[in-house]
């Protein structure tokens, strides 16, 4: 059986745009959501979809990870594009991983200093997602 | 020892990401590892081109080779790669083996049917 050369980049081409839309979201609903003056329906509202962006998110990272590593057939640097597209990827993936992980284990019992932290992390991570969909968007632009 | 929630959170988002990182590392060299589907059909030390090669070889171009040779393989940052003048068997040395400094290798990337693939592709350039 032969696999069609271009079922990886297929996939992985369905299924970055998650985790990258996911962390931006996380981002913009947790930043709205901590800003916001008062508790209010609209705050809470806010959270949750801060904490479920980021859990899906985080959980998006797994097959886009992996269909890239099928894509590229284990190349996990590269040249080029391709290197300044995994120089965001990794520490995205991780980011994206852990603070999923960090939002299910506190839910909504973490202090506000901490949750600056999480809040400053996340941004970063968002930050670093842009990163590599930007290089990614090169490479087929490029290509 | 008595960790508060949040240090427990913070260690396991630390170690879970740890691991993924881990995870991805290991799958990345499992996959380097795997034979390619291709792998049974062995090449002949003549590189045969076809026309449906060079078709499949035009996907691999689109991958590994356009970045520098250009959409059309007309040359960017690598040379224009239309109507080459050197043997098939040295087309597929270099793409196998690269150019120090200046190209990398596909050895681990393409086997030989696919690199006479690309081979087939970089034929069909006039």
């Amino acid at each position: 059986m032969t696999i069609d050369p271009a079922l990886w980049p297929k996939l992985h081409g369905a299924s970055v745009h998650f985790p990258v839309a996911l962390a931006m979201a996380a981002a913009l609903f947790d930043g709205l959501g901590y800003v916001w003056p008062k508790p209010s329906p609209l705050k809470t509202k806010l959270q949750s979809a801060g904490y479920f962006t980021i859990i899906l998110g985080a959980l998006g990272t797994f097959p886009a990870v992996l269909s890239g590593l099928f894509m590229t057939k284990g190349e996990v640097l590269g040249h080029d594009a391709l290197l300044f597209h995994h120089l965001f990827v990794w520490p995205a993936f991780a980011g994206l991983v852990g603070l999923g992980v960090w939002r299910v284990m506190m839910d909504d019992k973490a202090s506000p200093r901490s949750f600056i932290a999480y809040l400053t992390v996340l941004f970063l991570t968002a930050g670093l997602m842009a990163g590599a969909g930007y290089w990614g968007g090169e490479m087929i632009l490029n290509s | 020892m008595n960790l508060s929630l949040e240090g427990k959170a913070l260690i396991s988002a630390l170690l879970v990401a740890s691991l993924s990182l881990g995870a991805a590392g290991l799958a990345a060299i499992s996959i380097r590892a795997m034979p390619s589907s291709n792998a049974a059909i062995t090449a002949s030390p003549e590189i045969v081109t076809t026309p449906e090669l060079a078709v499949q070889g035009r996907e691999f171009f689109g991958t590994s080779c356009s970045e520098c040779h250009g959409d059309d393989a007309t040359g960017d940052e690598g040379p224009n790669l239309h109507n080459l003048s050197i043997s098939n068997a040295r087309i597929a040395h270099t793409i196998k083996n690269g150019i120090k400094g200046e190209m990398p290798t596909f050895a681990k990337k393409y086997d030989d049917k696919q690199i006479a693939a690309l081979v087939s592709y970089l034929r069909s350039l006039h």
